[in-house]
């Protein structure tokens, strides 16, 4: 019986990897531990080594491919054994993956990600059917991959039999749990009751790297930052005429409130150096260029292009640069220092329909405004209850940095460039 | 405790000779005859290096050629392309057992290129990743490469870092592969006044500091080689 040598995930965010060089041809005896062949992810090689022994009866891959995670590269049988199904192993059990290693284009493995279902063979590190598990006497034998998984999951390995070579638990077994249960034998291969996700109670969702530098950060800043947060309500009312009369007047002159928000709130920045700084640990960065980073939701998370000197720039060209940045970002092609380097950041809820929210400050930068909707209110007007269009401004501010009336200070004059825009231009 | 790291200032030293220093690193890592986690740093003779992706195009020079202009040219485990180092580059050689650490080689990578950018920071540069494209940017353009290999989860080969070099070296191939790649340094992006003497010893204190963070490392720095548990006679 041979058994499958596949492409192991030497990284749970390893899709693919390249072979790039086979060190045992066809034919050569291999005994466990042996270097099959050496694998490139990224910029890193690592060795694929044998977890059978035997002969190379098979490779199934070129040296040079690259190859989905758990497909097969080769096989290790008895010397003079066929691979299971014919001559080549394109038509034994492996030949879903094998299709798939031919392709390097088709979608890789989810390997780590989901759990697997019945058609779709577990991104296991060796298959090894024919042997029967061997009981593990004290010691329980797992692969890294498994502890590390067990270590995750909080499953005891003690209750799980392997079915990797000599009883190891393997990748695959700690997966059918999931859906089984320790203990329980494993049920016969039959169509699972139809339940959302395949029946599944929960599934597993890798991070992605964007989804790990967010959590890295927003820990960061909620945890050790002290801050404040500073609510005040904005006049929308002049700002909405003088919006509807410039498109009115030029349909090229588009922009949105998001666009006069950044500039305004540049304009005022550039009056209140302690609200346009850095935390830097030993020191406060007071910086005189105004670099706004603009949040903008992607898919799967957010990232905040920056609009640089953003106060030496018209409402014109912010305008163009929002969009065109905003459009590169959802697309993920924006370069590093289009992303990084910004003094003081806008998120902008309002086309949410959120009234209003409290944001989360990027470290260094020492604020952010979270901006709610415009929205018709009543209020009090010269005595006179009248409707406006208002809009609600919260302020987090790191507290080493901008103190209570500082930041107070800064609203103040942001909610007047709001009110009065001419002041703007002033 | 954090489990320490021994730090090795190698100084200048060929490419070749530091390559059988660090195989020979590595195999008394793994058989546990060098008991810690070690970062070697060096500054080479002028080499050009081709890992196992280097692809015909990034050589557009052939090797005699190379040579001629006074570089060695050396074909190497690591992965990634090609890939120059010489003098006023700092070229760190980390051996870890990942085992003790993450058995993770995307997390080894991303955690490489996090030391760099913290210790880029600490010279006041703010440095970051090019999705997809390993190693370190600023202003898009590459300040650091790296490339690695590892072996039953012991690290070898590691980051090239451009402190002060003539970076009209980097004209002579297709680094990394990357076409219109802008290389750049330190010297260039801080326009500083320092001496070279004074940017590369502040440029190898954080780098190490950094270094040690990122991997939860303490860094202690032996003043050489022999002081290595196991080295036996140095090659030459």
């Amino acid at each position: 019986m041979a058994t499958k040598v596949v492409m192991e995930a030497l990284s749970p965010t390893m899709e693919e990897g390249r072979l790039v060089e086979w060190k045992k041809n066809e034919g050569d005896a291999v005994a466990v531990g042996d270097v099959l062949a050496e694998v490139e992810t990224d910029k890193a090689v690592m060795e694929l080594v044998a977890r059978a022994a035997g002969t190379l009866i098979k490779q199934s891959v070129a040296a040079g491919s690259t190859v989905p995670v758990a497909a097969t590269v080769a096989w290790i049988g008895s010397a003079g054994e066929a691979v299971p199904g014919g001559g080549t192993a394109a038509g034994g059990p492996a030949a879903g993956v094998d299709a798939a290693a031919a392709q390097p284009a088709a979608p890789p493995a989810p390997a780590a990600a989901t759990p697997p279902t019945p058609q779709q063979p577990a991104p296991a590190a060796v298959e090894l059917p024919a042997v029967p598990p061997s009981a593990p006497a004290g010691r329980i034998k797992a692969s890294p991959l498994a502890r590390r998984i067990a270590a995750e999951t909080g499953i005891d390995l003690g209750g799980v039999s392997g079915s990797g070579p000599e009883g190891r638990i393997i990748k695959r077994d700690l997966d059918q749990l999931a859906t089984v249960g320790p203990g329980e034998p494993r049920p016969p291969e039959r169509a699972p009751r139809q339940r959302a996700e395949g029946g599944a109670a929960y599934a597993d969702v890798t991070l992605t790297p964007m989804r790990k530098t967010i959590a890295k950060r927003l820990v960061q800043s909620i945890g050790p930052i002290p801050t404040f947060y500073l609510t005040a309500e904005a006049d929308m009312e002049r700002a909405s005429d003088a919006r509807e009369a410039l498109v009115a007047r030029d349909e090229s002159g588009k922009f949105s409130f998001n666009d006069f928000i950044i500039l305004a709130a540049a304009t005022a920045l550039h009056q209140h150096p302690w609200v346009n700084a850095w935390w830097m640990e030993d020191k406060v960065r007071q910086w005189h260029e105004v670099h706004i980073g603009v949040a903008v939701a992607v898919d799967e998370g957010l990232i905040t292009p920056v609009i640089r000197n953003a106060d030496q720039k018209s409402l014109r060209e912010i305008a163009a640069e929002v969009r065109e940045l905003a459009g590169r970002a959802r697309e993920r092609k924006l370069k590093p220092e289009e992303y990084t380097g910004a003094t003081f950041s806008i998120s902008n809820l309002g086309m949410f329909g959120i009234d209003e929210f409290t944001a989360v400050i990027n470290p260094p930068e020492a604020a952010i405004l979270a901006i709610g909707r415009i929205e018709p209110k009543p209020v009090v007007v010269d005595g006179e209850v009248r409707v406006r269009r208002r809009m609600r401004i919260t302020m987090s501010c790191d507290h080493r940095v901008v103190d209570g009336a500082t930041g107070a200070a800064f609203l103040k004059t942001l909610v007047e460039m709001l009110e009065y825009p001419l002041a703007l231009v002033w | 405790m954090t489990r320490p790291l021994d730090v090795v200032d190698l100084g200048c030293r060929p490419y070749r000779e530091v390559l059988e220093l660090q195989r020979a690193l590595r195999l008394g890592r793994l058989d546990g005859t060098v008991p810690n986690d070690l970062l070697l740093l060096v500054e080479h003779e002028p080499v050009f290096t081709l890992g196992r992706g280097t692809h015909q195009a990034s050589l557009p020079m052939p090797a005699e050629q190379l040579r001629a202009r006074g570089a060695d040219v050396v074909e190497i485990e690591r992965g990634g392309d090609v890939t120059w180092h010489g003098p006023g580059q700092l070229v760190g050689y980390p051996i870890l057992h990942l085992s003790h650490l993450r058995e993770d080689l995307h997390w080894y990578l991303r955690t490489l290129e996090q030391a760099l950018i913290d210790g880029l920071a600490g010279l006041d540069i703010m440095a970051g990743r090019n999705a997809g494209k390993t190693g370190v940017w600023t202003n898009g353009r590459k300040v650091a490469s790296i490339g690695v290999h590892v072996k039953q989860w012991v690290t070898l080969h590691g980051f090239a870092l451009n402190v002060q070099p003539d970076l009209s070296w980097f004209d002579l191939i297709v680094p990394c592969g990357i076409h219109g790649v802008e290389m750049t340094s330190i010297r260039r992006e801080l326009d500083s006044r320092e001496t070279d003497a004074a940017l590369w010893h502040r440029t190898l204190a954080t780098v190490t500091e950094a270094f040690g963070r990122a991997f939860a490392r303490q860094p202690r720095r032996l003043l050489a080689v022999a002081e290595l548990p196991l080295y036996p006679s140095h090659h030459g």
